[in-house]
């Protein structure tokens, strides 16, 4: 059979983060909040600041929500500085050690730390986008190799998982982001289908 | 896609069975019977004591019977999965080649026909240690350079069955590390030759 001598796994269908129109996921990472600084006054929108002024002065700080961020940024009616979940505060820690971060803290639970800042990586120029995009890349590696563990390990397949690795194995369960517990369920999902299948007994099925 | 999640990466190690059981294997029938015609193929004649070569899912269902014994193929043996592990641990690069359809059919063998085989226990323990040492191979790999930059993963000679197992996850993964890959490509000239997927 072709499928055993193949050599390498093909990746054209990519299948990790799509931008798709219908992606419920995309679509929630858009409604991340963020603090916008506003560069003109706008009339009528006063009630955006929760205040009882009719206009929006400019300088006003103003949490909205990526999407509508996003547009206004991009026209030059507001800026942002970088939102704290990519503070280089969360920079230095990552790079201390990747896997002891929270990233479900940074962004809420059920937040999508990596689309988000992919999203923000888009309003960026080159410089700080790609060092944003870096940053992003160098946590999911270095964050990778115990998803794994931990996916393999709950599979409960004779994997070999580190001893004693379970106590900081559940802490860093606690700290994945969205797209990191799709990834930690799908790999459990196709460890325990395999180990159904060594565990079931073909000897007793009647034909 | 319509498919369930779950089916739609690649087959189940049950649709694999499936397929496996297409394989040929030699049985001594216990009984005696003109050749068959079945959709699958002609089979036959079964004429005790010589053997005679069926796929596995008809040598299953003979025995199942019991009318029939099955002839282990050559590399279900005690000597032979022990020279295969310790191949399998001596090369700590790459993987055994296995022969065709090798965990699934031993697997069913030592399910359905383990009084044909040579102390059945032994064999279990000896597949047993041959998947956890290419376990533990893949885990490594996993963590290999070339998965790391989100460009490929050797996997010259697994089995279609480990496959299943890591498949979706994999791709996944590397579906993630490309999307966070810095973007060159669009933005500009200079990086094209640097990422063109080589």
């Amino acid at each position: 059979m072709s499928t055993r001598t193949l050599t390498f796994i093909d990746l054209v269908f990519v299948e990790g983060m799509d931008d798709d129109y219908f992606s419920l996921q995309a679509i929630l990472a858009d409604n991340h909040k963020l603090s916008c600084t506003f560069l003109l006054d706008v009339p009528g929108l006063g009630y955006l600041e929760g205040g009882s002024d009719n206009d929006l002065k400019e300088n006003t700080k103003v949490e909205i929500p990526f999407w509508l961020a996003q547009t206004l940024s991009l026209n030059e009616f507001t800026t942002f500085p970088l939102p704290p979940p990519y503070a280089p505060r969360v920079r230095s820690a990552l790079n201390a050690s990747p896997s002891s971060v929270k990233l479900s803290n940074l962004v809420g639970q059920g937040g999508w730390w990596y689309r988000w800042g992919r999203r923000l990586a888009d309003v960026l120029d080159d410089v700080p986008q790609s060092e944003l995009l870096g940053m992003l890349l160098r946590a999911f590696v270095g964050r990778l190799p115990n998803l794994q563990d931990l996916a393999a390990h709950h599979a409960g397949a004779d994997h070999s998982a580190p001893e004693g690795g379970a106590g900081s194995g559940e802490a860093f369960k606690e700290g994945m982001e969205g797209d990191e517990r799709e990834l930690f369920g799908v790999g459990q999902d196709s460890g325990r289908l395999v180990k159904v299948w060594y565990d079931s007994n073909w000897g007793r099925k009647t034909k | 896609m319509a498919l369930p999640k779950i089916l739609q990466p690649s087959l189940t190690p049950d649709e694999l069975t499936f397929l496996a059981e297409e394989e040929r294997i030699d049985i001594v029938p216990l009984f005696s019977m003109t050749r068959v015609r079945l959709l699958g193929g002609i089979y036959g004649p079964f004429t005790p004591p010589s053997t005679a070569t069926v796929p596995v899912w008809l040598a299953l269902s003979l025995k199942r019977k019991r009318k029939a014994r099955i002839v282990p193929p050559t590399w279900l043996n005690i000597e032979s999965l022990q020279s295969l592990l310790s191949e399998e641990k001596t090369n700590a690069e790459s993987f055994q080649r296995l022969p065709k359809r090798f965990i699934e059919i031993s697997k069913v063998l030592l399910d359905v026909a383990p009084d044909d085989l040579q102390s059945p226990s032994t064999l279990r323990s000896l597949l047993k240690d041959l998947r956890e040492v290419r376990q533990a191979k893949i885990r490594l790999g996993l963590q290999s350079e070339g998965v790391m930059r989100g460009s490929y993963l050797q996997v010259t000679n697994l089995t279609p069955l480990e496959l299943t197992e890591l498949k979706p996850f994999l791709v996944k993964a590397m579906g993630m590390m490309q999307a966070l890959e810095p973007k060159r490509e669009e933005e500009g000239e200079e990086g094209l030759g640097e990422y063109s997927q080589a």
